[in-house]
């Protein structure tokens, strides 16, 4: 049973379709209710029914509830892999488990071909997998270079390898893909600050993870005036991730004021804090996020990321709302860096 | 002008306020003897041990204050006012229509400059800056600041209250109440209450009163961020509830007015206020508890209020102790952070050899 739901939500991130979500959501929702007794607690305790009529009944869990509890839609015994968030608060980290990663990494591809990104020349600012076994940022890295160890410049203890990066840098033969959290760029622009390069035409820049809890932060349109001078690339040639540990695929945005998109397998609703419903259109509120690819712990996850809803299906990200604890794969590989730059 | 002017205007001024607790004149008269006996008095200066001494206002006095509670931003005008200095006032983003409208009741001699931006030539000028706000905020001024003058921070602060033994209804509307005013966002309003007994009973009845409390006065709609905050918290311990023995949460049905969360821990967690309380089971180490929240700490309710309660408190490191029900209704003559509020305001200057 369980794997051919796997199979079936492979298949549909291979040749996804609009009017399969729905059926493939509730099939999976109720799995997950079966599988997962911290789920199907949680499910009780909101009155849930045993079957919803629509997706967008299916109950989020607060982003927040992977530091309390194991949400598991598997046997512990057929655990995999863990990916951990970067537990910043004092209240621990958040933990994801995967029975497999067969969905976690089919749904980076597939984002990525969706999107027409390009996967050649990686220079990834973040440890190779290895190095970082629980970060899911890392792991990504890691599904799109191939694992490839020379495409990553961050070394094990967290210190950024300048002068390798910037000799790859200066080969200007081909276009590059430049990958890493906002913060590793932010890093690497104070540590080399006079750095100035003219990436060859095509290549992009994809920044990820945000500043929250570090300290330290710039507008995002300073950022991207920044890299788009240092790199000598557009600012629509700067992308940004919008990912979290606890789901298993990805948001995209490109440019400045342009919203976040997905494949048809990730869907959203904006809700209205104040009464915990579907906000009206165009109202701000807090994203909740059904990830078809999240089979092995819940396909809901309600954030406390506010945004608006736009009219081409996608959302204007608000930014992470200022009263929730600040989080981020970001902070701890500043935390790391600054470390070790002491 | 002349004391006596003072404290009359100031009086007449705050009959309009009676949130800000009873200033008459004879009470204001009261509180100035106590802090500093003749001192601040015109005329001959008093003796003082073998010389004699005055009390002169730090002036000019740049008041900083936050949004949160318009009473904070009175009571340190109030002090400036007392003592005699000049009164600058930076008032935060959206300004507060309390502070506008006192100081228009008094005379225009005493009237405090407003502004929402601040200009630096009040720091640079000021003998004194009172500073409310979070510990960035503090942290800020304190640089900006020369060691010549004085800063009084009123950064982030923690109080709760400790239910000891039985008790009546009366102290359960007391905790109600101490929650509900100001939407629980001054420094004196709890976070937490530790309860020894049946915590959660505590709890279940705390929540029957907010919802009284809420139900007579509606919180107006909050804004998308704050909304944000209080949904996430709500969320995070529901989900807690269904999942964790012992965490029990009551709320507002279909708003964020209140919520009453019992959880079984004994350590502190982040609340994100407007009407959130948690209710705890009073620890076996409580000092252990509230150790990482020492610093912080400004006032502890106490139910009951008796030698053994208020000696745990002060061990705990409570800058005021008062009774549950009371907590946001400290007298004229307390100590704000644990200082005095009208001497921190003054230097003293003493005169030897007058006879």
């Amino acid at each position: 049973m369980i794997g051919s739901l796997e199979t079936e939500i492979l298949r549909f991130l291979s040749e996804p379709s609009e009017d399969k979500f729905e059926p493939l959501a509730l099939t999976v929702f109720e799995h997950q209710r079966r599988k997962n007794p911290v789920y199907a607690s949680y499910c009780e305790f909101l009155g849930t029914p045993q079957r919803v009529a629509s997706w967008k009944d299916i109950p989020g869990v607060p982003q927040q509830a992977f530091k309390h509890a194991e949400l598991r839609s598997f046997p512990i015994e057929q655990t995999r892999a863990e990916f951990r968030t970067s537990g910043t608060t004092g209240e621990g980290y958040g933990k994801h488990f995967f029975q497999s990663l067969r969905l976690y990494e089919t749904a980076v591809q597939r984002c990525w071909d969706f999107f027409q990104l390009p996967r050649h020349n990686f220079v990834a600012l973040m440890q190779h997998p290895d190095d970082a076994p629980f970060s899911s940022l890392c792991r990504m890295g890691g599904f799109l270079t191939d694992f490839q160890r020379e495409c990553f410049f961050i070394t094990r203890n967290g210190s950024l390898e300048i002068d390798r990066l910037k000799d790859r840098l200066s080969e200007r033969e081909k276009p590059l893909t430049l990958f890493g959290t906002a913060l590793a760029f932010l890093n690497l622009m104070e540590q080399v600050p006079n750095l100035r390069v003219k990436l060859p035409p095509g290549s992009i820049a994809m920044e990820t993870g945000g500043f929250k809890g570090s300290g330290r932060e710039i507008a995002k349109r300073e950022l991207y005036d920044r890299l788009s001078g240092q790199f000598g690339i557009t600012t629509d040639s700067l992308w940004n991730e919008y990912g979290m540990t606890e789901l298993s695929s990805q948001f995209y945005s490109y440019g400045l004021n342009r919203p976040h998109r997905a494949p048809l397998w990730m869907k959203f609703l904006i809700i209205d804090p104040n009464t915990n419903e579907e906000a009206p259109s165009g109202e701000r509120g807090l994203l909740r996020i059904f990830d078809l690819a999240n089979l092995w712990s819940v396909l809901a996850i309600q954030t406390q990321d506010l945004a608006i809803a736009q009219a081409d299906g996608g959302f204007l990200l608000l930014g992470r709302d200022p009263g929730a604890l600040p989080r981020g794969c970001s902070r701890a590989m500043d935390e790391l860096l600054q470390l070790v730059r002491g | 002008m002349r004391l006596a002017d003072r404290i009359g205007a100031v009086a007449s001024a705050a009959a309009d306020y009676p949130w800000l607790g009873d200033l008459t004149a004879e009470n204001i008269l009261r509180w100035i003897k106590l802090e500093l006996g003749d001192l601040l008095r015109e005329g001959e200066p008093p003796e003082y041990g073998r010389q004699r001494c005055l009390a002169q206002p730090l002036s000019p006095i740049l008041h900083v204050v936050s949004g949160n509670t318009p009473h904070a931003a009175l009571q340190s005008l109030i002090r400036g006012i007392i003592v005699g200095a000049k009164n600058r006032m930076k008032l935060p983003q959206g300004g507060l229509p309390e502070v506008d409208g006192f100081s228009l009741r008094l005379p225009p001699a005493l009237r405090p400059e407003l502004a929402v931006q601040l200009d630096p030539s009040w720091a640079r000028d000021a003998e004194a800056v009172v500073v409310y706000g979070s510990d960035e905020t503090v942290q800020e001024f304190s640089q900006r600041l020369l060691p010549t003058q004085r800063l009084l921070a009123h950064g982030h602060k923690i109080s709760f209250g400790l239910i000891w033994g039985s008790y009546d209804r009366m102290v359960v509307d007391g905790a109600a109440r101490d929650v509900f005013v100001f939407d629980q966002l001054g420094c004196l309003s709890p976070q937490f209450y530790y309860v020894a007994g049946d915590s959660e009973g505590f709890a279940s009845l705390l929540a029957e009163h907010l919802e009284e409390l809420c139900l007579a006065s509606p919180a107006t709609r909050r804004g998308y961020e704050i909304a944000a905050a209080l949904r996430g918290c709500r969320e995070e311990w529901k989900f807690r509830a269904a999942t964790e023995p012992g965490v029990v949460v009551w709320e507002s049905t279909g708003t964020l007015d209140w919520v009453v969360i019992h959880d079984p821990g004994s350590a502190p967690a982040a609340n994100p206020l407007h009407r959130t309380i948690f209710v705890r089971p009073m620890p076996s180490e409580l000092e252990s508890a509230v150790a990482p929240i020492r610093p912080q700490i400004s006032t502890i309710g106490l139910h009951p209020v008796n030698l053994e309660s208020v000696r745990q408190a002060i061990r705990l490191g409570a800058q005021r102790v008062c009774r549950i029900g009371q907590m946001q209704n400290p007298p004229l003559t307390w100590h704000h952070d644990g200082w005095p509020t009208l001497a921190s305001l003054v230097r003293y200057v003493d005169i030897e050899g007058m006879g």
